[in-house]
């Protein structure tokens, strides 16, 4: 990350007594950000106080909708199941799309043969629309005509064909590693970015001082690639505890097989708009409270992580 | 750094912030109370041939056509009304019309959902009651029930039936000198004999939870005794009850003639084993029969109504949807007359031949004889689909817990026992019958 100093900056500051229209600026951006993400926040902050009785307001309650979330059954059971999915989701995201990503990207920062086509190949995935990647790899996971099991058939692994998505024990990880596959490319160039912009003589002169091979990496260019990791850890733990659209696309609403893919998100959309086929439960109330819950987690948990990392990062 | 350092704290706030912005989609203000004014008085005059564009929404995208047909006919008696259909993504229409009802934007004429959800939009004061309504009375009570409010009123004119049943492939039933099971016990006999000639007996999946619980419901009432079901609504029997376990027993026991992998398998997948000749049997709804045909035209279809364990055989049906006038429209008079319409015979018949689908207007027949056979049975020896008529309501709905609960049976993680006390269990906290 370059330093920008103040004296190369151009002046562009207008003189006089134009210098405070300069304030006028941002308020076209802010009157958007405001209408679109800080009122809705607000109002649902709001709605999660109320009770609802299926889409019209009732009385104020307090936090009672909170009290309901966390003890009443089912919905306690619920959340703490789909809170587990979510936690598993970023430490697996963590460990197969991140570590792979790296080892893309340090593969690539050593020029490898071909390093430019691959950087174009591995980032393909992140071009497609996630409902379109949830639709092909349910055609290719399919239980009876996928190409999965027909190639697991084809090459003697018969007892390895399972239905992929119908089962429980490896739907949410199929999910997750599709969605690994899916944000590879985008993990790669974040860290990719972030060794290109370690200084070469750092390295020259690690070298010159013995560094060598693993010790190069884990010693001298993993900490001065601390910025772009912490990045990449706040941006999976968010993705992981927002996960929602693949699962939708390719699950449902429900989490289904028997709950084995709910996570917040899609918890969340089940208790604030009905679910499939559209007749259901709606309970505003319910679905504010959880929202402003997952909004805390996030929040308080990305805040905490960058306040700790960033302690552990190298100054050059 | 120090300047990345903050954008990125920045960033990370934001980014969570989206998650909120994300739920606020339910709008807060009361309903405005109905009915507050003469409905003459919000029309602007009849008889004056001033012209009226009255606006339809429908979960029904797929039938947009068809719906233009039967509106000309309407049109052509009613010159000074025009009717603009207005279809919305199904998933996406109960969010897309409460939205609009809150801001007093919504539609003159609405489609509404059956049973509960419907009625709790009469109940907040969107609808306006239409009893008065000529063609009403000829409707059977059980199917204005759809559309009815706890104050007895009729909020809705019923579209159409839906009903659910074994579909079976003709051809392979002669070829293999089979015949339409008269008993549970013959069912299970014409499943094994398919089996062993290495035929998918009957086309099943357990990946999506609904067709669970519609499948249960054709199953479920062949246990069912005469009288189970009034005790239930009397609150003298329950959902633990041997009728009702042994329905999930039954479900159980039906799995050696489900496909391999089954509880990976879709309706898409579902649907094509059986039209392909795959699978002989397949349990689903009327609504599915153009999707049958269509990926197959030449395939000998035919279905056959449930056999009960009293001798019977019975078909399970339910009120597909009905259509409703907003009580804040300012067309009231027009939108009403549009009603009438729909509850005569002549609509029935339009909508009937147009859909290749059950009219909810009592004698109508079509040009397709397995739907005039359907028609038949729902007049003639129905049974309700128990979890959409009378369980559709708890957080989560009994019937949604059902379909999870049945999922983790086929899954083996659930007994049948536990099922069925799930399900008790989620109806006990809402089915007023059960709260006495």
């Amino acid at each position: 990350m370059g330093v920008i100093s103040t004296f190369e900056r151009p002046t562009i500051r207008p003189k006089g007594r134009a210098r405070w229209l300069i304030h006028l600026f941002p308020i076209p951006a802010l009157i958007v950000y405001g209408l679109f993400v800080v009122y809705p926040i607000i109002s649902a902050f709001l709605y999660s106080l109320y009770d609802w009785d299926g889409i019209k307001r009732g009385v104020f309650v307090g936090l009672k909708n909170f009290v309901t979330l966390f003890t009443v059954e089912p919905f306690n059971e619920m959340f703490w199941n789909a809170f587990g999915h979510n936690v598993y989701y970023f430490i697996i995201e963590m460990i197969v799309q991140n570590g792979i990503a790296f080892g893309l990207a340090f593969l690539i920062y050593r020029k490898i043969r071909g390093s430019s086509f691959l950087k174009i190949a591995y980032f393909m995935p992140r071009l497609l629309s996630v409902i379109v990647i949830g639709f092909l790899w349910k055609l290719i996971l399919n239980p009876n005509y996928g190409a999965l099991n027909t190639l697991l058939t084809k090459i003697g692994l018969e007892e390895w064909a399972k239905p992929w998505l119908g089962d429980p024990d490896t739907a949410l990880l199929a999910i997750i590693l599709i969605n690994c596959w899916f944000g590879i490319g985008f993990a790669m160039l974040i860290f990719l970015a972030g060794l290109q912009s370690i200084p070469e003589e750092l390295i020259e002169a690690a070298r010159l001082d013995g560094a060598r091979g693993i010790s190069l990496l884990w010693k001298i260019i993993l900490p001065l690639c601390m910025p772009s990791i912490t990045i990449m850890t706040i941006f999976t733990f968010i993705q992981a505890f927002e996960a929602f659209e693949l699962v939708y696309a390719m699950q449902g609403s429900m989490g289904e097989p028997f709950r084995s893919t709910d996570t917040l998100a899609v918890y969340f959309y089940r208790l604030a708009f009905s679910s499939a086929g559209g007749a259901g439960d709606v309970s505003v109330g319910l679905g504010s409270a959880l929202a402003v819950v997952l909004f805390f987690i996030v929040a308080s948990v990305s805040a905490l992580s960058l306040y700790l990392m960033r302690k552990r990062e190298v100054q050059h | 750094m120090k300047q990345f350092r903050f954008h990125a704290a920045a960033s990370v706030v934001l980014a969570a912030a989206m998650a909120l912005a994300g739920c606020s989609g339910g709008g807060g203000t009361e309903p405005a109370k109905s009915g507050g004014e003469p409905a003459g008085n919000a029309s602007g005059g009849q008889g004056g041939g001033q012209q009226v564009t009255l606006s339809m929404h429908s979960w029904r995208v797929e039938d947009t056509e068809g719906y233009k047909q039967i509106i000309k006919a309407f049109e052509a008696d009613n010159p000074n009304i025009k009717i603009e259909f207005k279809p919305f993504k199904a998933t996406e229409y109960n969010t897309i019309l409460n939205t609009a009802l809150q801001s007093d934007s919504g539609p003159d004429i609405l489609q509404l959902r059956p049973y509960a959800p419907g009625v709790s939009l009469a109940e907040a004061g969107y609808l306006e009651p239409l009893d008065g309504v000529a063609g009403i009375s000829s409707f059977p009570k059980d199917v204005l029930a759809a559309a009815t409010g706890k104050d007895g009123k009729v909020y809705g004119v019923p579209l159409s039936l839906n009903s659910t049943q074994f579909y079976y492939n003709k051809k392979i039933f002669e070829e293999n000198g089979l015949k339409e099971p008269k008993s549970w016990d013959e069912l299970i006999a014409t499943s094994k004999a398919l089996k062993e000639k290495g035929i998918v007996p009957i086309s099943f999946g357990a990946k999506e939870g609904w067709l669970l619980s519609l499948s249960h419901g054709v199953i479920a009432p062949a246990s069912y005794n005469s009288d189970y079901l009034d005790k239930l609504q009397k609150g003298e029997s329950d959902l633990k009850s041997p009728e009702f376990l042994g329905s999930v027993q039954r479900m159980q026991e039906l799995i050696p003639y489900f496909p391999e992998n089954y509880v990976g398998l879709e309706l898409n997948d579902m649907r094509t084993l059986f039209a392909t000749g795959k699978a002989a049997m397949f349990i689903n709804g009327s609504f599915e029969l153009e999707g049958i045909k269509k990926l197959n035209p030449d395939l000998q279809l035919d279905f056959f109504p449930m056999p009960t364990d009293d001798g019977k055989a019975v078909i399970t049906t339910w009120v597909d949807g009905s259509y409703a006038v907003n009580s804040k429209s300012k067309h009231k008079q027009e939108a009403t007359k549009f009603m009438e319409f729909m509850a005569t015979k002549k609509f029935g018949e339009l909508f009937a031949n147009q859909f290749k689908r059950i009219s909810a207007v009592p004698g109508v027949t079509t040009d397709d004889p397995l739907v005039n056979k359907m028609a038949e049975l729902s007049q003639s020896s129905s049974t309700p689909y128990l979890m959409v008529v009378h369980f559709a309501e708890g957080k989560p709905t009994t019937k949604q817990t059902l379909e999870n609960a049945l999922q983790g049976m086929y899954l083996g993680k659930m007994s049948p026992e536990q099922v069925v006390d799930e399900v008790q269990k989620s109806a006990a906290t809402w089915y007023p019958p059960f709260k006495k």
